[in-house]
């Protein structure tokens, strides 16, 4: 039987090892860039990097009221669903934290997401959509789910991922720009002491990079999903309640009608349509995966 | 003098280290108090909702007096209880009290009908669910410090943070002893 502790150390450790693959690439490009283009285009690196800095963490710091305008969610009060707040009142003793505000979407489509900088200003959104199809123990599950993004700093981590992927998109645009405007330059600059290899591989690393960028991205989001039903288990110490929640969730086909890239991750099932991209490319692992997980903890 | 600079840099992380190991157990500790608070709140909250279920339940069958003498002395002894054994077993006692009170209920047709006892039963009921989770957090907590003070290296520093080992919160409930059955 796999433990809900064990299963969130391994993915925390593949989170860490994924953020450190990302640190990796960006030195990469930086490297590639130097070798490329010599030592003149330094001053690109911290240009990028602050680009993506102020593009992404003007997000972060506003994500709570960006992702309720970019879903249409609306926040209610304890007299609006006094259920609902019950539970979620029931979760936050389990996990600890503050009390979040508590948002619902008008939409059929059964999903929910939590969003927020920090656990002082988390929002937890459901669609009105859950709230019919889901019994107790499972919207349980779900909310636990939920506050488990919020408990292990998700928004966080997907700002981090964020950045470094766009400052590693920049530089690579940038550079491939130069490429075809100033290519001429190089030889006369750093001519001696480049080698035909050496060159080629620094400009398939230029081109591959924003690509390599997005996998890593993509697979850290998975691990975050993988970790929060885990932690979800944490707080319920029911997984029973999140695996009926997710077997219903797939067995459901409708989605969410206000769908944009930009906010895919947040969601606890993905709203994308799936079967048209690679698999590498996902936000969320596939939903059978995650049940599959959570049979293992209930031991079945 | 870059030796000098070296060794003193190294006893300056040094020093941070350990004051980062002090405060993780002192934080340890303001979270199973924290915890622990949250518990008796939650009592407090099941504790308030007594009177009411007892008086609606008198209304319907007057003559169930044991149990509700039961009821209200599990209610006393659970407001009086402060350490955290006694506070688990005065809960544990209030627990059973409160079940063989809804199991009374049972018999009463009219009574499980009324719309104040369902409400008062749905309200004892989210409670109980409260309680347990607040329990399950200060276990949990309870746990995180334990380990913190038999493990190295916060080991070393939890004289001097003056944290001990805390008491788990275990409810005396004979039900939850019943070994489960295994059948083969």
């Amino acid at each position: 039987m796999v433990n809900f502790r064990s299963a969130q150390q391994a993915n925390r450790r593949k989170t860490v090892f994924l953020l450190v693959g990302m640190g990796a690439l960006s030195w990469l490009v930086a490297f590639a860039a130097l070798t490329y283009f010599g030592g003149t285009t330094a001053a690109i690196v911290p240009l990028a990097v602050g680009f993506a800095l102020f593009s992404v963490w003007g997000s972060y710091y506003s994500a709570d009221k960006l992702v309720m305008l970019m879903t249409g969610a609306k926040i209610i009060e304890e007299s609006d669903n006094p259920k609902l707040f019950a539970l979620v009142q029931e979760m936050t003793l389990a996990s600890g934290l503050p009390m979040p505000k508590v948002a619902v979407v008008a939409d059929k489509a059964p999903n929910a997401f939590a969003t927020g900088r920090n656990a002082d200003h988390a929002v937890i959104a459901f669609t009105t959509g859950i709230l019919d199809i889901m019994d107790r123990d499972e919207l349980q599950g779900v909310i636990a789910h939920e506050l488990a993004h919020v408990a292990n700093r998700d928004t966080l981590v997907s700002a981090v991922a964020a950045t470094t992927a766009g400052a590693i998109a920049i530089l690579s645009d940038m550079l491939i720009r130069m490429m075809w405007f100033g290519g001429g330059k190089r030889d006369s600059n750093s001519n001696s002491n480049s080698n035909p290899i050496a060159l080629a591989l620094s400009l398939a690393v230029l081109i591959l990079a924003p690509l390599a960028a997005l996998l890593l991205k993509a697979a850290i989001s998975r691990r975050r999903e993988a970790l929060a039903d885990a932690t979800a288990v944490d707080f319920t110490r029911n997984p029973t309640g999140l695996r009926r929640a997710l077997e219903a969730l797939a067995a459901d086909t409708t989605v969410v009608k206000r769908r944009s890239n930009a906010v895919a991750h947040i969601w606890i099932e993905s709203p994308l349509d799936t079967s048209s991209t690679s698999k590498l490319f996902e936000t969320h692992p596939p939903l059978a995966q995650r049940i599959a997980a959570l049979r293992a903890m209930e031991g079945i | 003098m870059t030796k000098i600079i070296v060794v003193l840099a190294f006893f300056a992380v040094l020093v941070v280290y350990a004051f980062s190991l002090y405060n993780k157990l002192v934080g340890l500790k303001v979270s199973v108090d924290e915890a622990f608070a949250q518990i008796e709140v939650q009592l407090k909250r099941r504790s308030d909702l007594i009177p009411n279920l007892v008086e609606t339940v008198k209304g319907y069958a007057a003559h169930e007096s044991a149990t509700f003498e039961k009821v209200v002395q599990a209610r006393a002894a659970a407001t009086s209880a402060s350490s955290v054994g006694s506070v688990a077993s005065a809960d544990g006692m209030l627990t059973q009290a409160l079940r063989g009170l809804l199991a009374v209920a049972e018999n009463y047709p009219d009574l499980k009908a009324s719309a104040n006892f369902l409400s008062l039963q749905e309200e004892l009921a989210t409670t109980e669910n409260r309680v347990g989770f607040a329990r399950q957090y200060y276990n949990d907590n309870v746990r995180a410090l334990n380990s913190a003070i038999v493990t190295i290296p916060t080991k070393f520093f939890a004289g001097m943070a003056k944290v001990s080992a805390r008491e788990f919160y275990e409810v005396d409930d004979p039900q939850d002893r019943k070994a489960p059955k295994v059948s083969f």
